[in-house]
């Protein structure tokens, strides 16, 4: 009996098996093709493309398998037959999932549309298959639970995988349709972002991070050792986007890392991350800097609705939320306002942003909006008080979903006001003596804001916690990965 | 009743010699000294009589409270009835009308009619669909405009994409101190919006929305002059608003002749639509008449009306937007 194995020879040998590691070896003259680009169009093609298993299911002489390419994947089949061997199939079935494979296949229209695919309707008959790079049997997490809706995880009792495992296994985690779409949304508002300021004539510039005294003081900050002394971590650019003014940059923005030591574990709160600046002179009235950075917010908003839809869908389909509604021009009221607002619905000062942010809400159907006059007690020192009312100041605050994500002011450009503010806030003026010596030399009015990248997409895709927007965030507990 | 009686059992002076080693308390039946007699009631139920004193001034005291408490409850039903103020000016504003030819005429307070500042600006915030321009609502601005400081502002909704130059600058321009919003009596924000009906909020707290371009422009007018107070010409206001905004503007070709007709006879019998005032009516028709296009076609009579109605400078906008 034995001897029968031996009459029953693999004839499909060549067309399967795990490739050597690609170490350059050699230049093939192949053209892969995208999974995306799998349509009717192409039917009855041989192409080879390479992908990673998503998922392999054995059918008795049959295999099906799924191959994905970031938000795109297309199923696909090895048959016994003239081309394949049962063996082939065999080894197919047992690939490890997200393996990287090189598939050459014939794509095939079909009849009824493939409705767990993104591409409906073809699927691609395997000729020959080799495994690139392969994955360890055991995923430290499943890619399906990691895009199950929550809810539906809870119903049906299927798993869903929580957010400490998922920043643990990061490399994996990103690799899910919902983060590809979140993150190709957040590289379009930094995007979006330079362009429209570049057209408004803003320069682009680079502040250094490593610096001598806390700029927005303070005891949130981090310390580094600086040779013989130490140095600390910029909490923000703001220090020195005013002196570019100074030096007649006139219109500048600035993207880098912030770095905040605020003991906070909330879902709004990192350590670390990526602030967006501007800081421009104006005329005659700080109001000419809110038209402008609310102009720009704007435009990013317009940008994100009208050219990254499928993102957004994407992301919607594991995290449903309402779609981002604003105006333009966008809608300002003042603190006052909006403080006679509540006391109208009758609630007095204390958990207010809520209530607030569903009054305006409610009235004027937009999701962003400006607060104008704070109070000047409650802002930094470098904020211009008001002309007429020295209890306020010209400094404002702007909103997503009722959240606050820019906090800004025309700034004192006056050297013995800035003086008289910082003693009073018990400033040691030792620490910023270059920053008030700045404006000695004739420095223009001027104001600016900054908002943080990862809380912004965070609030306009209605998500919940900041870690899901930030690619490996940094909170008081995380240092890695 | 006498009862027999028996010898004492035993002597009345026993000598007891009490233990020292225990400790001594005062004797509870014992009768106290006189300094305190004062705090206890007398062994037949007297009271002292500084106690009387006492409990007579808390008496008085507590009927003085309840009076004051009716007092303050009587007055408080008096401040809080609504219809005791409202009467009051309503009353006084329709005794000061008279029939002469001036535009609007009639006493109205702002903070009667929309509610007390509470120091919000109070904003009439209006939702209206860039396909189907409320053009009415635009004449009411104007005149608005003239009787209050309004702050008035324009916004583009998310929901729609293009909205065209003149509808963004349909209520003319930013006024220069727009920047100061508490230097202004009323707000009027218009927002182009994907909306299936024209819809106005106001007070999000009181106030829940009013639909319909009609609707809107009657809550409006009643903040430029009160309505009628004769109730069949109030009555004829309201028939001939209805007219205008349901068969003027949206009727077949034979309905809009017919409202063209009796508008000609109307105005064959006074100055204006609904009598010898300009009223809201006038405002509809005008506007529904100029909207349905058939506005060289009318009537003698509709004709010098409409050249009327643009004497009067308001309706600039609405002429513009609908050529």
């Amino acid at each position: 009996m034995f001897f029968l194995f031996l009459f029953f020879k693999d004839f499909a040998k060549d067309r399967y098996g795990v490739s050597v590691m690609v170490q350059s070896q050699q230049k093939l003259d192949r053209v892969l093709v995208r999974v995306q680009d799998l349509t009717p169009e192409k039917a009855d093609q041989l192409i080879w493309l390479r992908a990673r298993i998503h998922t392999s299911r054995a059918k008795g002489k049959q295999c099906f398998l799924v191959l994905r390419q970031q938000q795109f994947n297309v199923q696909a089949l090895v048959a016994v037959g003239d081309r394949a061997s049962k063996q082939m199939v065999k080894f197919a079935a047992n690939i490890n999932k997200e393996s990287i494979v090189d598939v050459e296949a014939v794509v095939r229209k079909v009849e009824q549309k493939i409705e767990s695919c993104s591409q409906q309707d073809v699927e691609l008959h395997i000729e020959r298959i080799f495994v690139i790079s392969q994955a360890e049997p055991r995923l430290p997490l499943q890619l399906e639970d990691a895009i199950r809706p929550d809810g539906e995880g809870e119903e049906e009792g299927r798993a869903t995988v929580n957010q400490d495992t998922r920043l643990d296994n990061r490399v994996i985690d990103l690799r899910t349709t919902t983060s590809q779409a979140i993150f190709r949304l957040q590289s379009g508002v930094c995007q979006l972002f330079r362009d429209t300021l570049t057209k408004k004539g803003f320069v682009e510039i680079q502040t250094p991070k490593i610096i001598s005294a806390a700029s927005e003081g303070g005891a949130n900050v981090f310390t580094v050792s600086y040779f013989k002394t130490s140095a600390y971590l910029a909490q923000s650019p703001q220090l020195y986007k005013q002196m570019c003014i100074c030096a007649d940059f006139d219109k500048v923005f600035c993207v880098g890392p912030v770095f905040r030591a605020e003991d906070s574990n909330t879902h709004r709160h990192l350590t670390e991350f990526v602030g967006l600046d501007i800081e421009m002179a104006f005329n005659y009235h700080y109001h000419e800097v809110i038209d402008s950075i609310t102009d720009t917010m704007v435009q990013i908003f317009k940008g994100l609705r009208d050219n990254f839809q499928t993102e957004i869908q994407t992301v919607n389909k594991q995290f449903p939320s309402e779609p981002f509604k604003f105006l333009e021009p966008t809608l300002r009221l003042e603190y006052t306002e909006a403080v006679a607002m509540l006391h109208e619905a009758g609630v007095e000062m204390g958990d207010e942003d809520d209530l607030r942010s569903a009054c305006i809400t409610h009235l004027y159907d937009t999701d962003f909006y400006v607060l104008d006059k704070y109070p000047l007690a409650v802002r930094p020192f470098y904020t211009m008080p008001d002309p007429n009312n020295p209890k306020y100041s010209n400094s404002y605050d702007m909103f997503m979903r009722g959240e606050e994500i820019l906090s800004g002011a025309q700034r004192v450009h006056d050297p013995e006001l800035l003086t008289e503010r910082a003693l009073h806030h018990q400033i040691d003026l030792e620490k910023i003596k270059s920053y008030i010596d700045s404006f000695r030399y004739g420095a223009p009015p001027h104001g600016g804001g900054g908002i943080g990248l990862e809380r912004v997409c965070m609030l306009y895709l209605g998500l919940h916690n900041v870690r899901q927007t930030s690619m490996f965030p940094r909170d008081p507990k995380r240092l890695t990965p | 009743m006498p009862m027999f009686q028996v010898k004492p059992v035993c002597g009345g002076d026993v000598k007891i010699d009490l233990p020292t080693c225990m400790y001594k308390l005062p004797n509870v039946h014992a009768q106290q000294g006189n300094s305190c007699s004062s705090e206890h009631a007398l062994q037949n139920g007297e009271v002292d009589p500084a106690v009387k004193v006492l409990e007579a001034r808390q008496d008085e005291i507590l009927r003085k409270l309840y009076e004051l408490k009716a007092a303050v409850e009587g007055l408080a039903k008096t401040v809080n009835t609504p219809d005791a103020d409202l009467d009051v000016t309503v009353s006084s504003s329709f005794s000061s009308q008279s029939s002469s030819s001036t535009m609007l005429k009639g006493s109205t307070d702002l903070d009667t009619l929309l509610g007390k500042d509470l120091g919000a600006l109070r904003d009439i915030v209006i939702n209206a669909n860039p396909a189907q321009p409320p053009v009415t609502l635009l004449v009411l601005h104007s005149l608005l405009c003239q009787r209050y400081q309004v702050l008035s502002t324009v916004h583009v909704h998310s929901s729609v994409s293009n909205v065209s130059p003149q509808l963004l600058s349909c209520l003319g321009p930013r006024h220069p101190d727009s920047y100061a919003r508490h230097l202004f009596q009323l707000g009027f924000t218009l927002i182009w919006k994907d909306v299936p009906k024209l819809e106005m909020k106001f007070s999000v707290r009181n106030m829940c929305p009013i639909e319909g371009e009609a609707n809107v422009a009657r809550f409006l007018f009643k903040l430029l002059a009160p309505y009628p107070s004769d109730h069949a010409a109030a009555t004829l206001v309201d028939s001939w608003v209805d007219t205008a905004f349901f068969q003027l503007a949206e009727g077949s070709t034979k309905e809009r002749a017919a409202v063209l007709r009796a508008l000609n006879s109307a105005l064959g019998r006074s100055t204006w639509t609904a009598g010898p005032e300009f009223s809201l009516a006038d405002v509809a028709c005008y506007c529904c008449v100029l909207r349905s296009g058939s506005a060289a076609s009318v009537p003698a009579n509709v004709q010098r009306w409409i050249k009327a109605c643009e004497n009067l400078g308001h309706f600039g906008p609405a002429k513009l937007l609908l050529q």
